[in-house]
């Protein structure tokens, strides 16, 4: 499948500008962003950090265009996103975005095949042709061995595995990843994310994480703090710290 | 903007259906609970319908087995039960009527038969002319019908037989103060009111103290190749005193008295009392099932699925449970009317019915399913990051 073909191909892939967001009315509105300019490079793995309440979530939910800004200017590879109707943005979601979440929303029902492969699906692909690409991407990360099971047989770290493979499922350019670690041990955490980094660098993904972990910073091509609705600054990772085996359980 | 990859509206919702039914079989106390819902509206209704329709049968068979094409009756007549009588001159100009084949005279008249150890049980006697013996008895289970030839000689109803005393064949009872003999006995002929008692006009008019030059119904066939209509308006015409109407005019008179004035307003309510009962639980059912996966829910917009999409997830699970309850309703349903059929009563499901019940349930469950569409549609994709 082609990715992004009509986008022009030095546009960033993320193009936040002049973002807020205000939540309620009146005396009880919050102002949640406060006029954010966020710029992601196309193939970049950004680290979204901040404290709890901060509007790193916020700004997640207007990047994956599941939630709209107040005010401000977004674009997507180039694309203008602030001001499309809403009945438009799923097809952009499904064209453009893979998303990981922090409790991993995997659908309890399905295997795990069948969790990755529904995207698939929704863009077209044939019933059996999604599964063998799913069963791939499952193997991609590690659970060539549990494409059969639901997400309640499987571990933390495995089910976050399955919700790597099913946003990189249908090749989206852009991975927003919301916590992805914090229902994990160290341990797994560190290995989901430095497996998210491998696949989506292969694959020349842009990633964006939203974590407060700072066990995972190094990881990140560039960190990102924000700090009461604007962006505090932007800062390279820490040096990495001993990485653990990947013989984990995760 | 490029054009989306998004899949056709079609394919999304094949995917939705798989997901949906998925999602409905994963669940197994609500789906149980949901078809059981089902079940029980359609067994409610259903059952409260069967028996309905055989209480209308049993009003309307006499009149669907007397093999007359045109009846003609006091005017008034609503039911086919004792009432007035005609005189012999509506019998004579019926059977000058063009294209009248046989007119023959029916007596219906109350009569009571005495028990040997006291007491009496009412009947409805019925006087049928011979050799025709239109309107003469059916459903016989004891005796040959040639037996109501025989002087002083009356078939009863066999369900009836302990209420006269323990009848067979021979047995000699009286009706209306004078003997008679059991020459036949009939299955479940049995109205609202009393059971039917079979005799020939001349016993039965001299039983009822009916004038010989009278009789309640004039019982017409008509001629080959005429049609029951047009001999029904050419009697009316000579017979303007009294009601003439087509077997099928006079059963569905029968049908819209009964429904009119008695069993319509009980029946009716108890049925809708079912499909309400099915409804809400259908309707509960299916908005709990949203609400203890709201987060899925979230999660299929967020990765792109539209309100229409899972519209169509909610349709094909309320399809679902729909079909799945109705089958298995029905099932049961039928299973009942055989174990409740009596003498008295004989529930019947018409074979419409089988096919209409289906589609009003799905379209019940569909209506249901309004409930947690307006939750869905209501739902942010937002949430998935709270």
């Amino acid at each position: 499948m082609s990715r992004d073909a009509t986008s022009p191909p030095d546009a960033l892939a993320v193009d936040a500008r002049a973002i807020t967001k205000v939540y309620g009315e009146g005396a009880l509105a919050y102002r949640a962003l406060r006029g954010v300019d966020f710029q992601v490079a196309r193939g970049e793995f950004v680290m979204l950090a901040g404290p709890s309440g901060s509007g790193k979530t916020t700004l997640l939910s207007i990047l994956g265009c599941v939630l709209g800004a107040t005010s401000g200017e977004l674009s997507l590879f180039g694309r203008r996103v602030s001001g499309l109707p809403e009945s438009r943005l799923p097809a952009l979601r499904i064209d453009l975005i893979g998303f990981i979440f922090q409790g991993h929303n995997l659908l309890a029902s399905l295997e795990a095949r069948e969790n990755v492969a529904l995207p698939l699906q929704m863009r077209g692909v044939p019933v059996a042709r999604s599964l063998r690409e799913a069963d791939a991407l499952l193997a991609r990360v590690g659970l060539g061995d549990k494409t059969r099971s639901r997400p309640a047989e499987l571990s933390g770290g495995q089910r976050q595995r399955v919700s790597i493979a099913r946003a990189l499922a249908g090749n989206p350019p852009l991975v927003l990843a919301d916590e992805p670690t914090a229902a994990l041990d160290a341990q797994s955490g560190q290995l989901v994310t430095e497996l998210l980094r491998e696949v989506c660098r292969e694959r020349g993904d842009t990633v964006v994480v939203v974590t407060h972990d700072a066990r995972i910073f190094h990881l990140a091509d560039r960190i990102v703090h924000i700090e009461d609705g604007l962006i505090a600054g932007s800062a390279p990772p820490p040096d990495a710290p001993r990485a653990p085996t990947r013989e984990s359980h995760a | 903007m490029s054009a989306p990859r998004r899949a056709p509206l079609s394919l999304r919702l094949r995917a939705m259906s798989r997901v949906g039914l998925r999602m409905m079989l994963h669940d197994k106390a609500k789906l149980l609970g949901t078809v059981l819902g089902v079940v029980f509206a359609v067994v409610l209704a259903i059952q409260q319908l069967s028996i309905l329709f055989g209480l209308l049968d049993k009003n309307t068979m006499f009149v669907d087995h007397a093999r007359a094409d045109v009846w003609i009756a006091p005017p008034g007549t609503e039911l086919f039960q004792p009432g007035d009588t005609l005189s012999d001159s509506v019998l004579l100009r019926a059977r000058t009527t063009p294209g009248v084949a046989l007119a023959e005279p029916l007596v219906a008249a109350g009569a009571t038969v005495r028990r040997p150890e006291g007491g009496s049980e009412a009947v409805t006697l019925i006087g049928t002319a011979l050799p025709a013996r239109l309107g003469g008895p059916w459903s016989l289970v004891a005796g040959d019908v040639h037996a109501l030839d025989a002087p002083d000689t009356v078939f009863f109803e066999d369900a009836e037989r302990a209420k006269y005393g323990g009848m067979d064949l021979g047995t000699v009872r009286e009706v209306n103060g004078r003997r008679v003999r059991a020459g036949g006995f009939t299955w479940g002929l049995l109205p609202f009111g009393p059971a039917y008692a079979f005799a020939e006009i001349g016993l039965a008019r001299e039983l009822a103290r009916i004038p010989a030059d009278k009789q309640n119904f004039v019982l017409v066939t008509v001629r080959p190749g005429e049609r029951p209509e047009a001999v029904r308006d050419r009697i009316a015409a000579r017979v303007p005193e009294a009601r003439v109407l087509t077997q099928t005019d006079f059963s569905g008179a029968i049908v819209s008295a009964l429904l009119r004035e008695q069993l319509g307003v009980s029946f009716g309510t108890s049925t809708a009392f079912g499909l309400i009962i099915g409804f809400i639980i259908v309707a509960l059912s299916m908005f709990s099932s949203v609400i203890d996966n709201l987060r899925e829910f979230g999660t299929l917009k967020a990765i792109g699925c539209t309100n229409l999409d899972l519209t169509g997830l909610l349709l094909v699970q309320s399809v679902a449970y729909a079909v799945l309850g109705t089958f298995v309703g029905l099932g049961l349903v039928s299973g009942m009317t055989e174990g409740i059929r009596s003498p008295q009563l004989v529930p019947i499901v018409p074979m419409p019915l089988y096919v209409i019940t289906p589609l009003v349930m799905v379209s019940i469950c569909i209506a249901a399913a309004g409930l947690a569409l307006f939750r869905i549609r209501k739902l942010e994709p937002g949430m998935v990051f709270r």
